[in-house]
């Protein structure tokens, strides 16, 4: 049940925050380098994953660690912890001609919302 | 500006938005009054939250890391391989600030960060978001045409230069760190920290040029 | 969900709406929501993925024109009723009262 929250603990509160990373150990399926591919999925309950980068080919950047995973906590449905990936995405590919070939665009992906992609963007 | 005249410029500012939305300053207090009655909401946190970041924390902390940056090798390092950490070495921590990632403006790559879903934003160094950053222009033109958007910032990125967008949509923070304007060889720490502004810290804007 | 909140990539939304000089907070009920936010979420009303998705059950022309911390009123009245802290009927009940003692 929810509980008042004193002003005794709000300095160590705003301090500490309370941050979605999760200490414990899960397997990695990407390092960084990885082709990727962001998945199309369409749930109609929450998930962290736009619409506009599902189905898009990137590359993975660097490993942010392990964090509790939105479209699980979001229902109560357990935090399911996995890791997050630096995963970069070249304009064009986003959005097609038109755009500046040197711009990207960086997102931070779990590990459900991308599979390996063999070939390059 | 006078204490007093910033309370007055605040107060105008109230009544035009009170006015704007009487069902809904209505609606906030009557659920208020409902949760301190229920031993739910501790009246004295609130006011104490608000006072910090109203008062307390804000972009002036991301221009100190920022100057710290600029003028001492080792922090930048440390600053680019950790950013939480060695902005906690100001003290500067803790929520919407827990994971933070600082991302280096060179003379090759313009970083720029929005958050697409909501409102994502570093507040240990940046304090809250302005309206702008909140608002569906700027959440839904900065990914598909992030050039078009710095123009309406009045700046123009060369096209030899990556524009590098950042979506903030997971738990990580970003703090950009924006290239140091010639011409400041030989100020203090201090006063460059008063030509970082905000905007350059999101990457839609430059630090002044003294 | 392919909500209004996902907003990445739409065309149509406008010119980027600058203040001069923007204050913190526009007005007291922006004061007491935000602080609102961080105390409920701290005593266990919600957790912050399931903030997010109470925002986005917001109705599509409402969320674009409403003020941000009306999408955090939004939110914490679905987690508070959710949870059983207020009932049917009581916020308007109260806000009734309220406007009555002012008046």
């Amino acid at each position: 049940m929810p509980t008042m929250f004193s002003v005794k603990g709000l300095d160590e509160l705003v301090r500490t925050g309370g941050s979605c990373r999760v200490a414990v150990e899960v397997p990695s399926g990407f390092k960084p380098g990885d082709n990727v591919r962001a998945v199309n999925i369409n749930p109609i309950t929450h998930t962290r994953l736009p619409q506009y980068v599902r189905g898009k080919r990137g590359v993975v950047v660097e490993d942010r660690g392990v964090f509790v995973f939105p479209d699980t906590n979001s229902q109560l449905k357990g935090e399911k912890p996995q890791h997050v990936y630096s995963v970069v995405f070249t304009a064009a590919e986003l959005w097609g001609p038109g755009v500046n070939p040197r711009d990207t665009l960086y997102i931070d992906l779990w590990e459900d919302y991308i599979v390996p992609e063999e070939q390059a963007s | 500006m006078t204490k007093d005249h910033d309370d007055h410029h605040d107060h105008d500012h109230d009544h035009d938005h009170e006015h704007r939305r009487p069902d809904v300053a209505l609606r906030v207090k009557a659920i208020e009054s409902l949760l301190v009655e229920k031993n739910l909401l501790d009246p004295e946190a609130v006011d104490k939250l608000i006072d910090l970041y109203e008062h307390k924390i804000g972009p002036r902390n991301g221009a100190r890391v920022v100057a710290r940056a600029w003028t001492d090798p080792d922090y930048k390092a440390r600053l680019l391989k950790d950013g939480t950490a060695a902005i906690a070495e100001f003290g500067y921590s803790g929520i919407q600030g827990e994971d933070m990632v600082v991302l280096e403006n060179t003379p090759g790559v313009h970083n720029m960060v929005v958050c697409t879903l909501c409102s994502c934003y570093p507040w240990p160094t940046l304090g809250l978001p302005p309206n702008w950053y909140k608002a569906a222009p700027y959440r839904s033109r900065a990914v598909i045409d992030p050039r078009g958007v710095l123009e309406e910032f009045g700046i123009t990125i060369s096209s030899e230069i990556e524009v590098r967008v950042w979506d903030s949509n997971a738990e990580l923070r970003y703090l950009v760190l924006p290239m140091r304007p010639a011409g400041t060889e030989g100020m203090s720490e201090d006063e460059l920290a008063e030509l970082v502004t905000r905007d350059s810290m999101i990457g839609v804007g430059f630090p002044v040029q003294p | 969900m392919n909500g209004i909140a996902d907003l990445g990539g739409r065309h149509g939304m406008g010119p980027i709406r600058f203040e001069e000089n923007e204050p913190i907070f526009h007005a007291e009920w922006e004061r007491r929501m935000f602080a609102m936010f961080i105390l409920a979420f701290a005593g266990g009303h919600f957790n912050i993925d399931q903030f997010r998705y109470g925002m986005e059950q917001m109705a599509p022309a409402e969320y674009l024109t409403s003020d941000y911390y009306q999408h955090w009123l939004h939110s914490l009245e679905i987690w508070c009723k959710a949870n059983g802290t207020f009932a049917e009927g009581e916020i308007e009940r109260r806000m009734a009262q309220l406007a009555k003692e002012a008046a």
